[in-house]
């Protein structure tokens, strides 16, 4: 299912520095092609975007779907759900994926996929029963064992992905098996040809959403088993002749450019509609004029910045969804001890200990504009660290930070940041002169400009705000300064792709090295402790931790949530019906065209 | 001669290994790593711990470069992290890419720079000749990507006479001739494209060099003599004016692997100029040590050959 697929894994990349590689390179050109079309700039007052649509007509016979991926380079090629790390090659393996679970629109594993989930949280054990009659796309039969090789490959000792992590070894067995002392993962049992049962060291909730350490992909055994895991990732099994679970089959590969697909004749929903897919990479530069000339039916990673270059064509329909996504402002409280692996918070330290100087700095951004003059309002002021995509967690009546700069000034006043020696910027609640080091990523010419502006929002109530070096730092030296807490950092700009499962360890805990901020305290600690805990696998209980995580957050401050984003899909007019709904997405195999050719803009 | 082009590849090789320290160091001196940026909430900091011990990445920097330059003196480029392949294949691919649209551009480049510079300089002050100038300044001015732009809109998507990405059509079988016409096809455009902003610097040099050449003694010797103004041209001047262009030959020869990142962004056409830019980005070291040396040698070597060339065409130089 394509949930699993484009969720968990392509969207949980932050800012890549793919993505920054091609903003630097590609400023000039978006802005002469944006020019060269004549376009003019068109603000969208709300984000209404559909999710879904259907183009009334009748369907051809088969067809094929033109997709056109945006990426200025080559893909990488590794068509393999547990050897891949590129969010691309993801996104082209969704046409023939081999996930055996579908989600829903909470990302929750259903019993709709090809394999179903019970979870007996008692004995920290689960067991998967795959439906009846699977093959892969060259015939043979799904078995138990396609779904234990994964575990084996991510856990072979020749194994060098990031996938063989704390979370994977809550599996039972499979840390012997990496240190070669056992030839089976002990933890993960063949009860028949039907029925897998694999137990964990504990278990959280996150196990309903493919967490925990569980795999909700089948590799197939037939072809990968005599291929050693260390040769595996150069093999044609992987770069050139994948065989998959999908509805479309792999079929010609031009590496690093286009994949071809054909329909899987044994896929087990039903064969598709379709006679195949073609996706392909299309350059940044060229995709909007590609999409007004009907070279694509659908374009996926298409920047919504750009939405003033297609949306006067009549061509296509726009969709759009909500990302796991949220830009934060991050506040250094503390630092990271190597020692003992874990957050030292001290307040004293940093000039932005005081919690209403940190609350008065969120007042005063106006996010608001940003999200409106830059983002065409594809992106919107967050309220909470989840992104309200989690329907079941996200606290929609949680204020946030407003754009307010009276209240700001008012806050600042109360707290004793006042200007003494009369120079227009506040002195701290001691009389000592107040400069506030901010850092920010450089290479998007978007970020300088909300930057500048931010300087501009803080300085406007009477703070002293630099930017850390003077200038934006490269994104490899931003993070480099970020996780070794540079004393030249006190505030800084990021983001963070949640991935589908928003619970706030690993980013915001007492042992957390991504905890960039270094803000801990034991409430805190004690709530994140919660949100996973054996009492959460009851979901309000669950959703009631969340909502007192967020609004903690929100009164402490130690990040400051900026933004939710929007991702675009234009799909051509001759697609019959089209979602990207996380909780109804469209059926590929169920995808009809109404034209042979595809329709082009007038 | 023969001494000195051994004596020339001979003195490369300390070059090559200041270069090979040089490069080593830079790249390893930037911020971060393959691995920065790549963080999500998912990524467990043990693991990538874990696998920068695993790539050697926290050794000291000698005991680095010894185990590089070691694989690499056995023919062994090492693995591209981003790419996980074998860098020498990875490059190989690439540079095939590359070698070929930079061969079409090239001679593109000459068929339509050579003439145009001839006619330029022997029809001086003609309204032709001012034309070809007004073009070679127009197409020195342009940025690169704009015409590349220009004539993707136009002759790409607008017009429909050439595709619009990639270097092959995915239904082309491996070798066969509709393969072969298929790249060729796809390497069309971009290497028009390429070719017209690089014919300023050749017009430009036959031009002058024809002018001045029509003031020189040989020349008025020649006419005194009777000798036909076509023969003066095609026997002596053109001759002579080329010179400065064999020059060059050596340095366009290995220049042919360089790639255009512009172009090769633009029309989506996986090169080498992407790969190098690319893998700076993503901290791939052993792509970009890889690069920076068959670059560095590619540079000694086209100075080489464009002196040996240069020695040939004129035979007042002599290397010794």
């Amino acid at each position: 299912m394509e949930v699993v697929d484009a969720i968990k894994d392509t969207e949980n990349q932050v800012a890549t520095r793919e993505d920054i590689m091609k903003r630097i390179i590609l400023l000039g050109i978006a802005l002469f092609m944006f020019i060269g079309i004549g376009s003019s700039a068109v603000y969208s007052q709300n984000v209404t975007l559909p999710a879904s649509v259907t183009n009334e007509g009748k369907p051809i016979k088969g067809g094929i779907l033109k997709v056109g991926i945006v990426k200025d380079e080559p893909f990488q090629g590794v068509f393999l759900a547990e050897l891949y790390e590129n969010r691309y090659d993801a996104a082209i393996m969704s046409y023939a994926s081999n996930a055996i679970f579908e989600m829903d629109g909470n990302f929750q594993i259903t019993d709709e996929g090809i394999a179903s989930l019970d979870v007996n949280q008692k004995e920290n054990k689960v067991t998967i029963t795959i439906r009846e009659g699977v093959r892969w796309s060259d015939g043979e039969p799904l078995k138990i064992e396609d779904l234990i090789l994964p575990y084996e490959i991510i856990a072979h000792p020749d194994y060098t992905g990031v996938r063989y992590d704390t979370e994977f070894k809550n599996i039972i067995g499979v840390e012997e098996y990496h240190e070669g002392k056992a030839d089976k993962i002990s933890g993960i049992r063949k009860i028949d040809g039907r029925t897998l049962e694999i137990r964990f060291k504990k278990l959280s909730p996150a196990i309903f959403s493919g967490g925990d350490g569980l795999w909700t992909y089948a590799a197939p055994s037939h072809q990968l088993k005599g291929i050693p895991v260390k040769n595996l990732i150069e093999s044609d099994a992987v770069r050139k002749n994948p065989v998959t679970l999908g509805p479309f089959k792999f079929h010609k590969i031009v590496p690093g450019e286009s994949v071809q697909f054909v329909k899987n004749p044994y896929y087990w929903k039903g064969e598709p509609k379709l006679d195949g897919v073609y996706v392909e990479v299309v350059p940044s530069s060229s995709v909007s004029v590609a999409i007004g000339s009907g070279k694509y039916d659908i374009v996926t990673g298409f920047a919504a910045t750009k939405w003033p270059e297609i949306q006067k064509y009549d061509n296509i329909d726009i969709l759009g969804r909500p990302e796991l996504y949220y830009s934060y402002l991050g506040f250094k409280l503390g630092k990271w001890d190597p020692e003992k692996r874990e957050v030292v918070t001290d307040l004293n330290a940093t000039p932005v200990g005081n919690q209403a100087l940190r609350q008065a700095m969120g007042y005063a951004l106006d996010v608001e504009a940003v999200c409106e003059v830059l983002f065409f309002n594809f992106r919107q002021r967050a309220n909470s660290l989840i992104p309200p995509a989690f329907k079941g967690y996200h606290d929609a009546s949680l204020k946030g930070y407003t754009y307010n700069p009276e209240k700001a000034k008012r806050i600042l006043d109360r707290a004793g940041y006042i200007d003494i020696d009369g120079d227009g910027f506040r002195e701290d609640p001691e009389g000592n002169k107040l400069e506030i080091k901010f850092a920010t990523m450089a290479g998007d010419p978007i970020q300088d400009e909300i930057a500048a502006y931010y300087l501009q929002n803080w300085r406007d109530v009477g703070l002293n705000v630099t930017l850390t070096t003077g200038r934006p730092i490269e994104v490899n030296a931003f993070y480099d300064k970020v996780e070794a807490d540079d004393p030249e950092i006190h505030v800084f700009m990021a983001a963070w792709g949640t991935g589908t499962n928003p619970s706030p360890s690993g980013l915001y805990g007492k042992s957390d090295a991504f905890n960039f901020s270094r803000y801990t305290s034991e409430f805190l600690e004690e709530t994140i402790r919660k949100i996973d805990s054996p009492e959460a696998f009851d979901p309000s209980y669950r959703a009631e931790q969340f909502r007192i995580w967020q609004q903690y957050m929100a009164e402490k401050a130690p990040v400051i949530p900026l933004q939710f984003s929007y991702e675009i899909v234009p799909v051509n007019k001759r697609v019959k019906y089209y979602s990207i709904d996380y909780g109804n997405p469209v059926e590929l195999h169920e995808i009809e065209l109404l034209a042979k050719e595809s329709i082009k803009s007038k | 001669m023969w001494k000195t082009i051994v004596r020339r590849l001979l003195l490369m090789i300390p070059q090559l290994i200041a270069l090979s320290i040089l490069v080593f160091v830079m790249a390893k001196m930037m911020p971060g790593d393959p691995f920065t940026g790549m963080i999500t909430p998912d990524t467990d900091p043990a693991r990538i711990e874990e696998l920068k011990e695993e790539l050697g990445l926290n050794d000291p920097l000698p005991v680095q470069y010894v185990r590089w330059v070691k694989n690499a003196l056995q023919g062994d480029f090492g693995k591209s992290y981003t790419f996980q392949r074998d860098v020498a294949s990875l490059i190989g691919e690439r540079a095939m890419n590359t070698f070929w649209l930079s061969f079409v551009s090239v001679i593109l480049l000459y068929l339509i720079a050579i003439p145009l510079g001839i006619l330029a300089g022997r029809y001086q002050q003609s309204r032709l000749d001012k034309f070809i100038v007004f073009y070679s300044f127009i197409t020195y001015a342009i940025p690169t990507f704009v015409l590349s732009l220009l004539f993707l809109y136009i002759f790409g998507y607008k017009l429909q006479w050439f595709p619009t990405g990639g270097s092959v059509d995915v239904e082309a079988e491996p070798w066969t001739l509709r393969y072969i016409w298929s790249r060729f096809y796809h390497i069309l455009l971009p290497a028009i494209t390429y070719a017209i902003l690089g014919t300023t610097g050749v017009i430009q040099y036959l031009r002058s060099e024809i002018i001045d050449a029509k003031t020189m003694d040989y020349v008025r010797t020649a006419r005194s003599k009777g000798v036909p103004m076509r023969k003066i041209y095609t026997k002596h001047i053109f001759r002579n004016s080329f010179i400065p262009i064999a020059a060059f030959l050596g340095f366009t020869i290995t220049g042919l692997l360089g790639g255009s990142i512009f172009i090769e962004t633009i029309f989506g056409y996986p090169g080498m100029g992407q790969l190098f830019v690319y893998s700076i980005a993503a901290r791939d070291y052993s792509v970009i040590c890889a690069l920076v040396m068959l670059y560095g040698f590619l540079t000694l070597l086209g100075s080489l050959l464009s002196d040996i060339i240069l020695s040939i065409v004129d035979p007042r130089i002599r290397i010794e």
